[in-house]
């Protein structure tokens, strides 16, 4: 097995009395796809929330190649090697997708404090941006405005902003929700067509998606993880397909 | 990138020739305003850095330009010092001020940031008021102007001062269209937007934050130097929250985020207020000469009016009209 790349021991966190991550610990080995999923609720999100350091841990602690990120905000996070795309799209709305695409690379590039020198100059920088739209499937949309572009296409934008930072573990939180099958498709296409050094965890709640990708999977219920294997192991658990499996289908 | 802002330059370049044209045509009272006029553009611009491209909405930027006026008039009246020095010390003072206060502002957001800055802001007035070395609330005069007599230029003379106010308003335009079209400008532009994702890609928010507060609260000092050097004169009631106020007033009437907008604006709002302060402009309406005592409140009604039928205020309402027009015209050749 590799190297282990990312670690997370023991995460807890509670909104009140509402436990919503009760000891989750994850450990992914570097180029794994690994699925995460679990009814409406179970606290996926909000493990990625814990992951990214956009929600703070009530106790726990996360690794990302063998640094402790505990103390680091979702920035330094990100400088580290997380990236992630968002179950709501969360983009630069008023920006074109070029723009936006741009962002990411400025940031990824850490030119982002340049001050001295127009952004159009970068021209490395805007031809990246146009090489990564075309990847994702959205080079006819580079002037348009993020704000007028269908559901799907932000979508796309979504995780497109992920993929842009080249990170050593990707987030994804439902890429493909309400995608259509084109969409969909191309985006899994995508995501196969990944560097094998990228370490990838993703929540699905199309199984074909998750059982097609993910290695292995985790099954978070109420916040714990109810079991953890691989794809076969969790079609053939009794217990999640009455917890989860047998609901969804 | 290409096509963001087109009619940023063009819209300067007309500002500027009408500048250059009412330079011109101004008497002595013209041009104290077109000096007004261009030391508020100032102010604006750097309420606009903040407001309209970084989203930080602040009512109390005054409490910035005040420190600039004070440090202009307390280092050239105290200690002896150049204007030109004076002023430099001016943006340092209020740079570093702001610094001091951003590094508690920037961690609020929203209403939180407008009451930590009102309140500050405040902070600096009530100083001030106190501040028996400056004259307390009775202010302190005898602020004098660069002295360009090495170049033969006699600052006194308000048409040379007034030309020097626009010079220097039109590099400070530039150096902001400049700042605000770099990596940074869009770093502060994605912030208003969306901050938490731009955090997610690694964008170090807070500080970048920060560094615009920063610049911001250096170039209100600037301005503030400048109009202690016009009036001769500084006052707490430059650090009072209604000229924050008036600020954000020129910026959101001028359109948010635009910057030669806020210059526009600032342009406009002295005007207006010229005008309908003046009794005899309502005279030759055929209306009493009344209503003038009453400006405020027309004033009041304009920039609701405003608000109302122009969100994006009047640069944002421009820009509307010539992408209208442009692609009605370009339908047309392609229908053709
Ligand atoms: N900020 C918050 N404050 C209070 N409760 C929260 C907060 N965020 C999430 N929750 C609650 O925590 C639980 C887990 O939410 P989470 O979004 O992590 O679930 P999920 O597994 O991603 O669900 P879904 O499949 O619907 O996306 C839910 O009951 C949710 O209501
Ligand atoms: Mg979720």
């Amino acid at each position: 097995m590799s190297e282990v790349v990312f670690r997370a021991e023991g995460l807890r966190k509670s909104f009140g009395s509402l436990r919503v991550t009760d000891e989750v610990s994850l450990r992914l080995p570097a180029g794994r796809r690994h699925g995460l999923i679990g009814p409406n609720g179970a606290g996926k999100t909000t493990l990625f929330d814990l992951i990214t350091g956009e929600v703070e841990a009530d106790a726990g602690e996360v690794f990302l190649g063998g640094r402790s990120l505990n103390r680091a905000p979702p920035d330094a996070r990100a400088r580290a090697g997380l990236a992630r795309s968002f179950q709501r799209n969360n983009l630069f709305p008023g920006l074109t997708v070029h723009e936006n695409l741009a962002l990411a690379c400025a940031l990824k590039h850490g030119i982002g404090h340049v001050f001295w020198r127009r952004l159009e100059r970068f021209t490395a920088l805007w031809q990246e941006a146009e090489e990564n739209a075309g990847r994702l499937g959205l080079a006819d949309h580079l002037g348009q405005r993020v704000s007028t572009l269908a559901y799907g296409t932000q979508r796309q934008l979504e995780i497109g902003l992920a993929l842009v930072q080249e990170p050593l573990l990707l987030l994804l939180d439902e890429p493909t929700a309400g995608m259509s099958p084109e969409e969909t498709s191309g985006i899994l296409e995508l995501l196969s067509s990944l560097p094998e050094s990228l370490t990838l965890l993703i929540i699905e709640h199309d199984m074909d998606v998750i059982f097609g990708l993910a290695e292995r999977i985790t099954v978070l219920d109420y916040g714990r993880v109810l079991l953890e294997g691989t794809p076969g192991e969790v079609r053939g658990s009794d217990e999640v397909r009455r917890r989860y499996l047998g609901a969804a289908h | 990138m290409r096509e963001r802002d087109p009619i940023q330059l063009p819209v300067a370049g007309l500002l500027a020739v009408i500048a250059v044209a009412a330079w011109f045509g101004a008497g002595y009272f013209g041009q104290e305003l077109l000096a007004e006029i261009a030391i508020l553009a100032i102010f604006a611009m750097s309420l606009d850095l903040l407001v309209g491209v970084a989203g930080m909405v602040s009512l109390g930027h005054a409490g910035f330009l005040a420190l600039g006026a004070y440090a202009t008039a307390g280092a050239t009246v105290f200690w002896g010092w150049p204007p030109a020095a004076a002023l430099a010390f001016s943006v340092a003072v209020a740079g570093a001020c702001a610094l001091g206060v951003g590094l508690f502002a920037v961690r609020l957001g929203g209403v939180f940031f407008i009451m930590i800055t009102l309140a500050i802001g405040q902070m600096f007035y009530a100083y001030f008021f106190k501040a028996r070395a400056f004259g307390g609330d009775n202010g302190m005069s005898g602020t004098p102007r660069f002295d360009l007599s090495p170049l033969g230029l006699e600052t006194g003379d308000p048409a040379v001062f007034s030309a020097l106010m626009l010079v220097i308003a039109g590099a400070v335009y530039v150096a902001l269209l400049l700042l605000v079209r770099s990596p940074f400008g869009m770093m502060l532009t994605a912030i208003h937007q969306n901050e938490n994702r731009l955090a997610s890609l690694g964008c170090p928010v807070r500080r970048y934050k920060l560094a615009a507060f920063g610049l911001g609260g250096a170039i209100a000092g600037l301005a503030g130097a400048l109009m202690a050097q016009h009036t001769g004169f500084v006052s707490p009631d430059l650090a009072f929250w209604t000229l924050s106020g008036e600020a954000l007033i020129i910026v959101i009437l001028g359109g948010s985020g635009s910057l030669v907008g806020a210059a526009g604006g600032a342009a406009v709002f002295v005007m207006l207020r010229d005008h309908l302060s003046d009794g005899s402009f309502w005279e030759g309406l055929r209306l009493s000469g009344d209503i003038a005592t009453h400006w405020q409140l027309v004033m009041g009604l304009f920039f609701i009016a405003v608000v109302l039928l122009a969100r994006d205020g009047l640069y944002g309402r421009l820009s509307w009209l010539v992408d209208r027009v442009r692609s009605a015209w370009r339908g047309r050749g392609g229908g053709a």
